[in-house]
């Protein structure tokens, strides 16, 4: 713990709790309240990481959550940033991107190569021959990525929640808290939230030694966190902001995603560096990164200082630095120390050397910094490199100057502009709703930023008081608002417009992330790449993790340089989300899947079912285990076919269709005649949309003059619905729709036996004559009410039973129990998908894709053309001369197994694509493989062979047949048939 | 997340509604084209849209004029507004 | 190490010539004006000059050239389409892109990772069964593959998803790729340049002049040009350049979004696509994961981006790679997709002479940029629509013939 100083009056580290880590196997002790680079740096580590691209050395740059190059990783993590995480106790870290640990890296030895791997020279080199980049490619994939990802890695559930506030404060140092309190006492509900693990902001770090900082700090710290409608949350990062104020708060337990109806951002400034040969050596850093070492963990950032300044606050950092024992070299003014006022005096007073109108020039040092240059500036601004004189220190501190934290402004649709008094960007126009106060409106006093902090909480509320759905108990107080942004605004820059120096050989960063040198954005000007928005995805400046916090602002100044041109003319790059990046564990959350399911889900898991996923759904695809299948589908075929079968098709969607219009409504929206439909009888019903593509078919029933009841397909239930329901609305129609597909269970139960077993069970009379194919009846079966239809789409006999859902296993078990006698047997999807292909019934989706109309389907009957209207009825007018696909029938011989013929196989004659297989199974009936086909016309006709290239690529040759394959005048469905086949 | 303001039940997520598309009325009486025309072409540049919307949780459907550029939702429209006669079934029962 | 690096460390960069040229004043007049600084007007551009002389040439753009949907991909190339147009064409441009790094003289990383499209259920495994019978016809290197199989690719991969929708097999197309999406264009507009091709960017075309159905100049914010023939290439703003024209088309724009983690080590080699689960993935040659979705669900003329996005991203990506969720987001956007309702592009010819239409892009206009630039420019100068685009005319929305490539999600569910 060499370099801890004495307890500093706002420490975050706990100096009763020690703990300890390694360091890639060195131990290291720190305190409770440590970050890893704070107790790094406390125990004389140097060296905390290796760059991206050259693996130099770097340390601590700017302790404020973009210090990219010092992340660390160990078995459970990585891309942990030193200078934000908590230590870890106990854990070995390394890392990341070392070959060989951050002392031995072995691949440093590219920083002696950068002069041959200037800025995009990857885009010019490896590509000839074109056989030798994949080995380029490979080699180059080594070098990539920081962290490790370890396929032990299982997914973190981690919580989210929703807020709601009626102001959401980002930012909570003085002008956050300011605003915070301000909008509290004035009876607003607010939340205020900072990234740091302590509110306080820069009054904790940057004016800890300022007398005049201790009344308002007392007054804003104890008057926020004592505020009950203050709520506070810390180590939370605002990540960005989206449409209508939703804004996510990622913290320490999760995510809270929070919706304000005011937002007030209060983020503050990002230091940014000054440009200069080996500005990156372990030990140079932002005098705001040498006061939060100090200030918060009580670490003393180096011995001997130089400074390099070019605002007040150099000269605070300087008085700071000296307070803390450290011994200040010489303090380098970019500009005139006369003009920064009292500190710069009060400096000048200790005796320490401030050289006027100097910069520095370069640094040295062999993995950390042991001397920099300085040398005066000429009359053109530029460096007097002849005078260069070389100063021993160990610290670099720089404080040339700020950019503001506006990424939530500019996603919020904020402008901005570029201030010359202030030589920094700050809000010119504010989208409603949106306030900024602080230094990142280009306020810097203390009182100033507090004021501004007020007037922003005035201004917001005045706008959520005018707001019509406001809540009364928000009073305007104080002064008349004013809401002037720029009131308090800084008469004098902090940010110098020019902290860069050029070098001959280079190495001044501009982009620690990227390793991106002056030259690099020079060059890449130079090739063109002069916009800035081309410079920033040519030289990739800003594209790090850190996205260019510490570089965008520099990377404008050069170009605006080297274009002769404004910065506001240069422009600014789009600040995307996140602020800071996001785990995607924690942007998941919880994992939510929504199930749907039948009522009888439990009967099919206890008979064994294998189920397949349809959509929300698990349907049987058929009961048995997975290698029997085959078997026991053709079991549940014989099933229905011979005696009786029952299938669950609860996911198919139900809709009542009621009122004076009710007809009117489903002969326009089908392409089939509904009004004259008689009650107690269903008809086939099929729905295509405007262009005349088939996309729903089902069975419409009548109830009564004024009462329809109708089915839809499981996957387009919901669609059919909404689409019935906007037609009644367009059309002015009297109808009422009701959706239960979730509240009826509904099972088919068809084979020869059906009306056997359903007779004893029922209460109507199911004689033909009574209950004829298509007809529509309610009735009780046992106890529970049941609508019935006599539908065939399996080529039986039977029953679609529609019940109340909690009834549904009722009746299942009832028709079970009851129907051993007459052999039934529980039959799923794929008995369903053969049963109904022996009858050529179409599945939709299945048989037809996105472009098919029903007379390429052969369902010219289904479409009644000289109705006055249906939906989809004039663009089938256009469409019927010119159908050019049929859906053929097709067989293969008896016998036939390999090559396998699946759907989607496909019809070739002549060598060309005509058609693809739409459906294929063996047909019990038939006793051969048949199937159907989507073809085109000129290769369909009865008797004709249709070449199927199948598994492997061989030609199967099937041969057209008529559909249905079977029972083709559908005698098994009519009860005269079945009274004699029973009898 | 984006809001939309109901008529009657003020601003709820977008997330809870399904995106019905601009509403268009179609011609009952049109030349090949000029039918061709509404079932595919659109209005694709930004402006003013009147769009459904359906709103899953109470199962129904909205109209709004939307600014396609802005995301903004002006004003709800009254169905009424939009709605035509569907041409007279004089062969129903 | 190759010798160009070598140059670079003794002599320096100072003699690295220019890509784009700086800015120049606009001409009176040219053959032909291209609308449009992405991938593809740069690549006709290229191709008007390289392959067909056209002299006077010039590429209009509003901001910077590949600053529109050519840098907001997720930089995916393949060609297992579903439909014989569709296999064809983009079969077509995956061959350029894969001589392209040499043509243009820049690499672009075009990198052959292989593209699994997975399906996690049975109608999807039909739907993949499809495609690969159709490319295979085509001579595209493209099957169906069993869980198996993916696993020993991808052994990352929870083929279970956490348990719901698992995988059941996959479409692998051996030829899928990434490559560096800003440098396509860049290289053609380097290329096009370098032959004689006039580059305008942060020119903004406010007009059309059209007298007589015929395509007579265009205004834009820095004075009109004269012109016979305007070759329309701005994805996202083609509503906006066909409404100028008085052209009705089938586009409508929905906002398509992306994000990217932070760089890591190499981990995942494949492109991975899942269409039930609304995720694709790679991993691009900096380590990034780059990652989408399908396009949002209503139409918007913006680039804004949503947390309900990477929300829904981030759960369903976890499914398949649990292992990622350590791994960090970094940055999201969106970019604007012209989409058709048949999935298929608008090209060619148009009813108004000298007007032609390269649009409806919706989310696959970077895998055809080297095609469509081929293709349109050959289309502009003989005036009719090259055999490759014919299926895709701007008229088939008046003959009801359009492009079967929505049959793909149309089966999918």
């Amino acid at each position: 713990m060499s370099s801890r100083l004495t307890p500093q009056p706002f420490e975050w580290i706990e100096r009763a709790r020690p703990l300890r880590f390694t360091l890639e196997g060195e131990a290291i002790d720190a305190l409770q309240g440590d970050c890893i680079s704070s107790a790094l740096w406390a125990n004389g580590v140097r060296i905390l990481g290796r760059s991206f691209k050259y693996h130099r050395p770097r340390g601590i740059f700017s302790l404020a959550n973009h210090d990219i190059n010092a992340l660390f990783e160990y078995v459970d993590d990585t891309h942990l940033r030193g200078d934000v995480t908590p230590v870890p106790a106990g854990i070995n870290l390394t890392a990341c991107n070392t070959l060989g640990g951050l002392k031995q890296d072995r691949y440093r030895w590219l920083d002696q190569l950068s002069p041959a791997l200037p800025v995009g020279f990857y885009y010019k080199v490896f590509h000839k021959p074109r056989w030798l980049f994949p080995f380029w490619e490979r080699l180059l994939r080594h070098t990539a990525g920081l962290g490790q990802v370890r396929s032990s890695w299982r997914r973190r559930i981690t919580p989210k929640w929703y807020e709601h506030c009626d102001l959401l404060v980002i930012g909570a140092g003085p002008a956050g808290m300011a605003a915070a309190l301000t909008a509290a006492e004035a009876g607003a509900d607010v939340i205020l939230v900072d990234e740091h693990p302590h509110i306080g902001g820069s009054l904790d770090y940057q004016w800890t030694n300022d007398p005049g900082a201790e009344a308002p700090r007392a007054t804003l710290k104890q008057g926020v966190t004592a505020h009950p409608r203050i709520r506070i949350m810390t180590a939370t990062v605002a990540a960005g902001y989206y449409q209508d104020q939703w804004v996510p708060l990622a913290g320490p337990a999760g995510i809270a995603k929070t919706r304000s109806r005011a937002l007030i951002v209060a983020t503050g400034v990002i230091e940014q560096p000054a440009v200069f040969r080996n500005n990156d050596l372990p030990g140079v850093m932002l005098a705001s990164a040498a006061q939060r070492l100090i200030a918060r963990y009580a670490v003393k950032p180096c011995e001997r200082a130089v400074l390099l300044v070019a605002n007040a606050e150099g000269y605070r950092a300087a008085l700071d630095l000296q307070a803390a024992g450290v011994e200040l070299i010489a303090v380098v003014d970019l500009g005139e120390p006369a003009e920064r006022g009292p500190l710069a005096s009060k400096l000048a007073a200790t005796g320490v050397e401030i050289l006027a109108h100097h910069g520095l020039y370069a640094a040295s040092g062999k993995d950390r910094l042991s001397a920099v240059s300085v040398a005066p500036l000429g009359a053109d601004g530029s460096l007097d490199d002849t005078q260069e004189r070389w100063l021993r220190c160990d610290g670099v501190i720089l404080s040339v100057g700020w950019a503001p934290a506006a990424h939530l402004l500019y996603q919020a649709g904020a402008t901005l502009g570029y201030s010359q008094t202030l030589e920094q960007f700050v809000p010119l126009e504010l989208p409603p709703g949106i306030q900024a106060a602080g230094r990142v409106n280009g306020v810097f006093e203390l009182q100033a930023q507090i004021e501004d902090g007020r007037r922003a909480a005035r201004a917001a509320l005045a706008e959520l008081t005018a707001a019509t759905d406001v809540a009364s108990e928000i009073k305007t107080s104080g002064p008349a608002s004013n809401h002037d942004l720029a009131q308090y605004r800084d008469p004098n820059a902090h940010s110098h417009p020019w902290p860069i120096v050029a070098h001959p050989k280079g190495k001044n960063f501009v982009d620690l992330d990227e390793d991106l040198q002056l030259e690099d954005l020079l060059q890449a000007a130079r090739e063109g790449f002069d916009n800035i928005e081309l410079l920033k995805r040519f030289s990739t400046v800003g594209m790090g993790p850190s996205q260019g916090k510490h570089a965008n602002m520099n990377a404008i100044r050069v170009l605006a340089k080297v274009l002769g041109k404004a910065i506001d003319e240069t422009g600014s790059t789009t600040a995307r989300p996140f602020y800071h990046p996001l785990r995607l564990d924690d942007l998941a959350g919880r994992r939510f899947r929504v199930h749907q399911r039948s009522a009888l889900h439990e009967r099919h898991e206890q008979a064994g079912a294998c189920f397949m996923e349809a959509g929300a759904w698990q349907r049987p695809e058929f009961y048995g285990k997975a290698e029997q299948r085959e078997a026991r589908v053709r079991e549940e075929v014989a099933a229905v076919r011979g005696a009786l079968g029952l299938i669950d098709v609860s996911t198919l969607g139900k809709i009542e269709v009621l009122g004076r219009d009710a007809a009117r409504l489903l002969d326009a929206a089908y392409s089939m005649r509904m009004t004259r439909l008689k009650a107690g009888m269903t008809r086939y019903a099929l729905m295509v949309d405007e262009a005349g593509v088939i996309i729903d078919d089902g069975i419409v029933g009548r109830l009564g003059e004024q009462q329809y009841y109708l089915t839809a397909t499981s996957s387009h239930a919901n669609a059919t619905y909404r689409s019935l329901t906007r037609f009644a609305l367009e059309w002015g129609l009297q109808v009422r729709l009701v959706n239960r597909t979730g509240q009826l269970s509904a099972m088919n139960l068809a084979g020869p036996n059906s009306r056997r077993l359903l007779a004893e069970l029922i209460d109507i009379d199911l004689t033909d004559d009574a209950f004829p194919y298509l007809g529509l009846r309610e009735a009780t079966i046992g106890k529970i009410p049941a609508r019935l239809m006599r539908v065939g789409f399996v080529g039986e006999l039977g029953y679609e039973i529609h019940v109340p859902y909690h009834r549904g296993a009722e009746l299942w078990d009832l028709l079970m129990r009851k129907g051993q006698p007459y052999g039934i047997r529980p039959f799923g999807v794929e008995a369903q998908r053969r049963l109904r292909m022996e009858k050529g019934h179409i599945i939709v989706g299945q048989d037809t894709d996105g472009l098919t109309t029903p007379f390429e389907v052969g369902m010219s009957w289904a479409v009644h053309l000289k109705k006055p209207f249906f939906v989809g009825q004039r663009s089938l007018q256009i469409l019927k001369p010119g159908t050019a696909r049929s859906l053929v029938g097709f067989e293969l011989q008896p016998g036939h197994g390999w090559p396998e013929v699946a759907e989607c196989h496909l019809v070739i004659v002549d060598g060309d694509i005509r058609g693809r297989v739409t459906s294929v199974a063996f047909s019990p009936a038939r006793g051969r493989i048949i199937g159907m086909a989507l073809v085109d016309s000129e290769v369909a006709g009865l008797g004709r062979t249709l070449p199927i290239r199948a598994t492997d690529g061989v030609l199967v040759t099937a041969t057209q047949v008529a559909m249905p394959f079977y029972d083709p005048d559908g005698l098994r469905q009519q009860a005269d048939v079945q009274r004699q086949e029973v009898a | 997340m984006k809001l939309i303001p109901l008529p009657d039940l003020g601003p709820h997520p977008v997330t809870e509604f399904d995106y019905g598309g601009e509403q268009s009325r179609p011609p009952l009486v049109a030349d090949d084209a000029t039918w061709a025309a509404h079932v595919f072409n659109r209005t694709g540049a930004p402006g003013v849209l009147r769009e459904w919307w359906y709103h899953r949780p109470t199962g129904g459907w909205y109209l709004f004029e939307r600014d396609t550029a802005q995301d903004r939702f002006l004003r709800s429209i009254p169905v009424q507004d939009i709605c035509y006669e569907l041409p007279t079934d004089t062969s129903a029962v | 190490m190759p010798l160009r690096l070598l140059k670079f460390a003794l002599r320096g960069t100072d003699a690295e010539p220019r890509f784009f040229p700086p800015e120049q004043p606009l001409a009176d007049q040219y053959d032909i004006v291209i609308i449009g600084g992405g991938g593809h007007g740069l690549a006709c551009a290229y191709y008007l000059a390289r392959e067909h002389g056209v002299k006077r040439v010039a590429v209009l753009e509003q901001g910077y050239l590949g600053g529109g949907n050519t840098g907001r991909n997720t930089t995916i190339v393949r060609s297992n389409y579903l439909t014989p147009e569709g296999v064809q064409f983009y079969d077509q441009s995956l061959k350029l892109f894969q001589d392209l790094s040499e043509d243009l003289d820049l690499n672009l990383f075009y990198s052959t990772r292989g593209h699994f499209t997975l399906a996690h259920s049975d109608s999807a495994l039909r739907t993949m069964r499809w495609r690969a019978e159709v490319n295979k016809h085509f001579g595209i290197d493209s099957e169906l593959v069993d869980r198996q199989r993916i696993a020993k690719a991808v052994p990352e991969m929870d083929l279970d998803c956490g348990g719901d929708q698992p995988v059941l097999g996959a479409l692998w197309h051996a030829p899928g790729a990434v490559a560096r999406h800003d440098a396509v264009a860049w290289g053609y507009g380097r290329g096009a340049w370098q032959r004689g091709v006039e580059i305008h960017q942060k020119t903004r075309v406010t007009g059309i002049r059209v007298e007589g159905e015929r395509v007579r100049g265009v205004q834009t914010n820095r004075g009109e040009i004269a012109c016979d023939k305007l070759i329309s290439m701005v994805a996202g703003f083609t509503p906006r350049i066909t409404e100028m024209v008085g052209l009705q088309t089938p586009i409508e724009i929905f906002p398509l979004q992306a994000c990217v983690t932070e760089p890591v080590k190499p981990f995942l080699n494949s492109i991975i696509v899942s269409g039930s689960l609304h995720v694709y993935v790679s991993q691009s040659s900096r380590g990034e994961l780059v990652m989408g979705a399908s396009v949002d669900p209503s139409v918007l003329h913006s680039t804004r981006s949503s947390f309900g996005f990477v929300e829904e991203l981030a759960d369903k990506l976890l499914d398949l790679f649990p292992l990622t969720g350590r791994l960090r987001v970094m940055r999201q956007w969106a970019g604007m997709s012209d989409m058709t309702p048949d999935f298929a592009p608008i090209m060619g010819t148009t009813p108004i002479t000298g007007f032609y239409l390269d649009a409806g892009w919706g989310t696959w206009g970077f895998k055809a940029t080297p095609i469509s630039g081929k293709t349109m420019a050959w289309t502009a100068v003989n005036d009719q629509n090259h055999e490759l685009i014919k299926p895709f005319r701007l008229s088939r929305f008046t003959d009801f013939d359009l492009v079967g490539e929505r049959g793909a999600a149309s089966v999918g569910h």
